[in-house]
């Protein structure tokens, strides 16, 4: 019999990531019980953190003995669970026994124990709710995690030590299994918390570039828009790969690509008149303050390079580096285009916006030369898809 | 004198459920997957008491309350609620029912809510 379960848990552990399955251990658990100790039911009452109860998650069994998942808890002062935990009582021990229980309370022994009488009514009361023949718990060093709820045996016979500690033995398996479920849990919600926590800070960093810069205002924001459409177009074409990290690394070098502007003076970035070639050198400074301000951030290095790169030309006219073509980053060229794109559609105190399609027809006339053709294509079913 | 329960819930299980621990403590009982069908049993069967699902689908639990209360003044309805439904708990107080439960239940109280309504009237 336990064999015959550890064949089949094992074979399902092989197709499965236990760790994050843990109701198809419970499942395959309670059918081997069902099926294996030829019980008339079997439920198990998992501890939930937030209700501080616990709940009645997967039961098998015929109608009106089956406990319906979720509709039954038991509360943490139940004498079911007391037993368990409390021990109060000397003849608390690894599992319950409904047989034990009711020679217990017709023991000459007990007799005249009041505490123990009543303890024992109440454990009667409530295995007799779920027409329970044995309870065994599912520990996790010190915290009972779990009970197991075993119904009548089809053929009346008592459970035999060797069914109790094959139970205890699923027991465990299940508190494993849920454990591993929790930890994974937790796991996932901390990474969310981070995540939210990164781009709540980088959302900081974009509001400190705009409070100095007013022409920023709104830019990076369109700037991002544009980039992730141009991203989802590439991908279209089969131009991407890995783009899960690809999407979320352009998302924030779109974010942050301005960032070195932090460090240029404000009359220059904020100069109502054409600049001067002096001036214009000063600004020309912004993706190399950029990067370096990020420079120490492992895990943004597909993020730096799009900071850096975002103003070089395919022609190699561009700046900081002065790369040609395949050698700029695809991050980078995206990030340019969706740049440049909306500074040409945006008013400018020494010159007026340009139209959508004037703009367009600038972008087009620049493949190759400023921007990368692949990324122009990209922009232009873009463009195309929004003017439908 | 036997006691006859109406137990309304869309879930099967949940109606075998509360069937058995009802027939186990000698009540008799008639059972229902929806209002209509509620309604109708009640007109023929005329329970004593009713334990009703607030949320049911089609006609609700609140709706069905009212008719329950219209055919039946005087018939008992214990509420099964969820967790979030306390603006349902207010309609349903208003429309008559008794009390309610929430689910998930604790038995103990499921079995003193019995005891008090159905046993020791």
């Amino acid at each position: 019999m336990e064999s015959s379960y550890r064949k089949g848990l094992e074979k399902i552990a092989r197709q499965m990531i236990l760790i994050h399955r843990a109701d198809i251990v419970i499942k395959l658990v309670l059918r081997t019980i069902v099926r294996d100790l030829k019980v008339r039911h079997a439920g198990i009452f998992i501890y939930d953190k937030e209700r501080e109860a616990y709940i009645a998650k997967v039961s098998r069994g015929n109608a009106g003995f089956k406990i319906p998942s979720g509709f039954v808890k038991i509360k943490k002062d139940n004498p079911i669970i007391n037993y368990f935990t409390a021990k109060r009582f000397p003849f608390c021990g690894d599992y319950i026994l409904t047989d034990t229980v009711e020679k217990l309370i017709r023991s000459v022994k007990l007799k005249n124990d009041a505490k123990a009488q009543e303890f024992l009514d109440g454990l009667r009361v409530n295995l007799d709710f779920y027409q329970a023949r044995a309870c065994v718990p599912g520990f996790f060093r010190k915290e009972l995690v779990g009970v197991l709820f075993l119904g009548e045996k089809n053929n009346g016979d008592q459970f035999s030590p060797k069914d109790l500690s094959f139970l205890s033995t699923l027991a465990s398996d299940i508190v494993m299994a849920i454990k591993n479920a929790w930890l994974f849990e937790d796991l996932s919600r901390q990474v969310d918390v981070n995540k939210r926590l990164f781009l709540q800070m980088i959302s900081a960093f974009v509001s400190s570039i705009e409070a100095k810069d007013k022409y920023t205002r709104g830019h990076t924001e369109r700037v991002m828009a544009y980039a992730l459409n141009i991203a989802e177009k590439l991908k279209k074409r089969g131009e991407l790969s890995n783009r899960a990290k690809f999407v979320d690394d352009l998302r924030t070098a779109a974010l942050l690509h301005d960032i070195g502007k932090i460090g240029i003076p404000e009359h220059i970035l904020n100069k109502p008149d054409v600049l001067s070639a002096e001036e214009r050198g000063v600004i020309q400074e912004h993706p190399a303050i950029g990067e370096n301000i990020l420079k120490n951030v492992d895990e943004l290095d597909m993020v730096r390079l799009g900071v850096k790169f975002h103003h070089e030309r395919c022609d190699g006219l561009g700046y900081p580096s002065g790369l040609h073509g395949e050698e700029i980053p695809l991050i980078a060229s995206v990030i340019g285009l969706a740049d440049a794109y909306d500074a040409m559609t945006s008013d400018r105190p020494y010159r007026r916006a340009l139209s959508r399609d004037e703009a367009i027809a600038e972008i087009k006339r620049n493949k190759g030369k400023q921007f990368a053709p692949s990324v122009v294509d990209a922009f232009l079913d873009y463009i195309q898809e929004a003017n439908k | 004198m036997s006691r006859k329960v109406l137990v309304v819930d869309d879930e099967q299980e949940i109606v075998d459920f509360m069937e058995r621990f009802l027939i186990r403590k000698g009540i008799s009982v008639v059972k229902a997957g929806n209002g209509d069908i509620a309604v109708e049993i009640c007109k023929k069967e005329m329970p004593d008491c009713v334990f009703l699902d607030i949320q049911l689908p089609g006609k609700d639990g609140i709706d069905t309350l009212i008719e329950l209360k219209q055919i039946n003044p005087l018939i008992k309805v214990i509420m099964i609620t969820g967790k979030d439904d306390l603006s349902f708990k207010e309609k349903a107080a208003q429309a008559g029912a008794l009390d309610y439960i929430t689910k998930p239940l604790d038995l103990s109280e499921l079995n003193q809510k019995i005891q008090t309504y159905i046993l020791n009237v």
